[in-house]
């Protein structure tokens, strides 16, 4: 009896095998190797391997200029998610209702969601380049004058270039699953609320916001996690400049690791981005109720 | 020779002991039905022969070969699914040949045997149709001939007639009997619905909570059961179970009425029991009180005609029992008449066992 | 008496939805006009002050130039790229998610984790992958690129198809087992025919996400397997920048997205919105 074995019984190992083996071979095995080296002092004069422990980690604490940048992913994502949020949301609501044309409209909308975001970003340095761009043309024609913004060069401009650009390119990203969430919303209901007399606010509020929720949180951890990483669209409007006045957490790894060649502090930081990430995805996930 | 042996199975699902060591011998040719209210474990049964669930213990021979350990497609089985399992992609044809190109047969043999078996089923003008463009009952047929090409040793269906309407249910059941005639193959059948057990079965496995309750012919358990279970799943419209007690010479109702039961021996004086009484056995009082019946004045409660029959609902040892009576017989509720009741026919369960004395 | 004003009040409200609708059609497609545009211009027209908002003439020579310097080749590079790796990925990330749907294997937890493998940042991966790979040797190779994106995509994969599996009735599995199949022939014949449409769709954007990449490709790449995406920065000047090259190259790398989403419209959003709204 025991030897007899029911056939098959490894099948589903075979099936997870070759997906296990690469999510551990890229995922976690050089996690672990840049874990080890975070705790060496490699950078481009020295190739010593002994062991510094948490040296690189205690410099973490006072890197200014690590801060500084994960302040500015900070406020770079406090702005552009709500933007996106509200207006994907309006948007919604605008094309909910069924109208002629209504899918071409949708169609076009979507198109700069879709587009590699270094493309974003490098269509985006065309149109505001201070000379020959359109969009300093337009301000121009409303403003009377001549008008001469450094919009990737200017500090005070940097941010609302990004901030456009990454509003325009990921609005229809929000558009488009919130579009997708309230036509799945029950029609019955909001209407049963509507002949009782309920205000649009209220609607919305008891019956709507909850229905469309789960989709929603979704969309906002997705996007949330992309704004923390972003990256391209810097890359190709300021690569982090003037300066370092929009250098966030991705910018400024990359060029510790890719430009300062600090090795070990560069594998510190990852760990430090990584328990971030997971903190926070913890947090949203619970507190979003997401936890199913 | 037996076609299907079962010897000791256990099936557990986590924690839920859902088979409780059954044992069954199904012999070549016979139509087996297991039946059971749901979560009794048939549907467990059936796919543990099919092996598509993995058992803890015990040993399941077909053909006189040990296929415990074996995968489906090496049991020599074929089987019908509830919701026939056809696939959407394939049209009629393809989905009927599914089996046979799967083991590797000549595409001329495939080509035949298909044809035989649609012709058998009358659906060969829908080959060429995809299960979409199909009706329930078509469905169904292609389902059954998917199997039926087969020509396996052992024909399983788990509930195949439950996902159609009353009509069709009645027209396939008569279609799987023939087949069963016609093929003489060895076929187990679930179902719950006990009239598809009585009809179709040459033998019933009536199973409760993982565990065979009773098993044998369809009269036999309806005549014979062993348990007040047995006795009330089978039949329609269901038996009457009167509270009583046994004295010397027959049973005592609630009300002191005494009823006669002869050619009994042995019974305990005394013993609190259930007077098991089918609605059939009780008729409208005639000119004469035949042997081993027992008249009884009654009021009519309720009235319920179904064409031929009617049922009426009637006051009797302190519950309401239905009797099942000719049409026309009994018009209307308050009505005051006499009725018969066939003590012969009667069963005595222990109240406290629920087995049949 | 009531319905005409109703009547009047809805075309109102219509023409209104039509005026919002068309304002941000404009809005959310200049840019993409403006960077097609530009690939079509002149230099004159390109730099010429106050800009030029329509060419004269349609010209193809910003493209001629990427074709004749081979910067084009790069749009190779990353259909190479990412071709090979969503081939890679659909295969592991499907039976994975077979394994996953149809077994539990490994219940709750490790598709949590499968997921959270997405949840990391590129820049946190892309680190030790490339001290990884400069130990072995791999920067700068297909074959280095091709893994990661596989490995990359594979959680975005095993995601998508848990979903579409869960929706196969596993009865038509149980059939074909019973009928002669195999495990593998039952995956084979029935689960990758049923998932049709949802392999298809998750293939698509497993490719754009790939095709879209820079980050790893900045890192990882060199001279030999440039993608289009890097080519792009490379026309970014301090001072000035290949205004023509930029817009060409890009549009080069952004019309097969166009195409494919086009096609793809109806999985577009459970696409993105990773499954959480099935369309």
């Amino acid at each position: 009896m025991t030897a007899a074995v029911h056939p098959d019984r490894n099948f589903k190992h075979w099936l997870l095998s070759p997906a296990i083996f690469l999510l551990l071979l890229i995922g976690l095995f050089p996690l672990f190797y840049s874990l080890i080296v975070s705790f060496m002092r490699i950078d481009m004069m020295e190739t010593d391997t002994s062991f510094a422990w948490l040296y690189n980690y205690k410099n973490l604490f006072e890197d200014a200029r690590l801060w500084w940048s994960l302040a500015h992913t900070a406020l770079i994502t406090a702005i552009a998610l709500p933007i996106e949020l509200l207006l994907g949301l309006a948007m919604a609501y605008l094309f909910l209702e069924k109208m002629p044309g209504r899918q071409i409209f949708i169609s076009l909308l979507v198109l700069p969601t879709i587009i590699s975001p270094i493309v974003a970003g490098a269509t985006w340095r065309l149109l505001f380049d201070n000379k020959y761009g359109p969009i300093n043309q337009i301000i121009s024609w409303f403003a009377g004058e001549r008008v001469n913004a450094l919009w990737t060069i200017n500090p005070a401009l940097v941010y609302p270039a990004i901030i456009f650009c990454e509003i325009w390119q990921w609005t229809p990203f929000m558009f488009l699953i919130l579009l997708a969430a309230l036509s799945n919303v029950d029609k019955s209901q909001t209407e049963a609320a509507e002949i009782d007399g309920a205000r649009f606010i209220r609607t919305f509020r008891y019956i709507v916001l909850p229905a469309i929720w789960p989709v929603m949180a979704i969309a906002i951890l997705i996007r949330g996690l992309d704004l923390f990483r972003i990256f391209d669209i810097i890359w190709a409007l300021t690569k982090g400049g003037p300066g370092t006045r929009t250098e966030t957490i991705s910018i400024y790894a990359y060029s510790q690791g890719f430009k300062q060649f600090e090795t070990s502090y560069t594998a510190a930081i990852a760990f430090l981005v990584v328990f971030i990430l997971t903190v926070i995805c913890t947090w949203a996930i619970r507190r979003m109720g997401l936890a199913k | 020779m037996s076609d299907l042996r079962i010897t000791d199975l256990h099936k557990h699902y986590g924690e839920f002991h859902a088979v409780k060591g059954v044992s069954l011998d199904v012999p070549e040719g016979e139509f087996t039905v297991l039946v059971g209210p749901s979560g009794c474990g048939k549907s467990t049964l059936l796919r543990c022969i099919a092996g598509l669930e993995e058992t803890r213990s015990g040993k399941i021979e077909i053909g006189g070969k040990d296929v415990t350990y074996e995968r489906p497609r090496d049991r020599d089985i074929a089987m019908v699914f509830q919701n026939y399992a056809l696939y959407p992609y394939l049209d009629v044809k393809d989905n009927i040949a599914f089996g046979l190109r799967a083991r590797k047969f000549a595409e001329a043999e495939v080509e035949t045997r298909v044809k035989r078996a649609s012709d058998m089923l009358g659906i060969g003008h829908l080959l060429q149709r995809f299960p979409r463009e199909l009706s329930g009952g078509q469905r169904q047929r292609v389902a059954i001939g998917r199997a039926i090409v087969r020509d396996a040793r052992l024909y399983l269906f788990d509930e195949p007639l439950s996902n159609l309407d009353a009509q069709l249910r009645d027209d396939m059941r008569v279609e799987i009997k023939r087949l069963h005639q016609e093929l003489g193959r060895t076929m187990i059948y679930v179902t719950h619905d006990q009239i598809e057990a009585m009809t179709l079965a040459d033998r019933i496995v009536l199973l409760r909570d993982g565990v065979i309750e009773q098993q044998g012919s369809p009269l036999d358990l309806f005549e014979r059961p062993n348990t007040r279970f047995v006795a009330g799943f089978l039949g329609s419209p269901k038996m009457n179970f009167i509270k009583a007690t046994l004295s010397k010479t027959g049973v005592v109702l609630a009300d002191g009425r005494e009823l006669m039961l002869q050619g009994r021996s042995g019974l305990k004086s005394g013993q609190a029991v259930l007077l098991g009484v089918r609605p059939q056995h009780i008729a409208q009082a005639g000119k004469t009180v035949a042997k081993g019946h027992e008249r009884i004045a009654v009021t009519i409660e309720l009235v319920q005609p179904t064409g031929s029959r009617v049922l009426v609902t009637l006051p009797l040892g302190g519950t309401s029992v239905v009797a099942e009576l000719a049409a026309h017989e009994v018009s209307r509720p308050g009505e005051k008449t006499h009725i018969d009741l066939d003590m012969t026919r009667a069963i005595i369960i222990d109240a406290t066992t629920e087995k049949v004395i | 008496m009531s319905a005409r004003p109703l009547h009047r009040r809805y075309g109102v409200r219509l023409a209104f939805r039509y005026g919002i609708a068309a304002l941000l059609v404009i809005v959310f497609c200049f840019p993409v006009y403006w960077l097609f545009i530009i690939s079509f211009k002149t230099p004159d027209e390109i730099f010429s002050f106050p800009p030029v908002w329509y060419p004269a003439s349609i010209q193809f020579a910003n493209y001629a130039v990427l074709f004749k310097d081979g910067d084009a080749a790069t749009v190779g590079n990353s259909l190479i790229l990412a071709s090979v790796s969503t081939f890679f990925a659909m295969i592991f990330g499907t039976i994975a998610a077979y394994s996953l749907v149809r077994f539990k294997t490994g219940g709750e937890n490790l598709a949590v984790w499968i997921i959270s493998q997405r949840m990391m940042p590129p820049v946190a991966i892309v680190f030790p992958v490339f001290l990884l790979y400069v130990w072995l040797g791999w920067v700068d190779s297909y074959g280095g690129l091709i893994l990661l994106y596989t490995a990359f995509s594979l959680p975005y994969v095993i995601w998508m198809m848990r979903g579409y599996i869960e929706d196969i009735p596993i009865e038509l599995e149980e059939s074909a087992l019973v009928d002669g199949c195999t495990r593998w022939e039952v995956l084979w014949k029935v689960v990758l025919p049923m998932a049709r449409s949802g392999l298809f769709a998750t293939a698509v954007f497993t490719f754009i996400f790939a095709w879209n990449d820079f980050i790893f490709a900045l890192v990882l790449t060199r001279t030999e397997v440039t993608t289009y995406t890097v080519q792009v920065t490379h026309y970014f000047g301090g001072q000035s920048n290949f205004w023509a090259k930029i817009a060409a190259m890009s549009v080069l790398g952004t019309i097969p997205v166009f195409i494919t989403v086009a096609i793809m419209q109806r999985f577009l959003v459970r696409g993105i919105s990773m499954g959480a709204v099935k369309g």
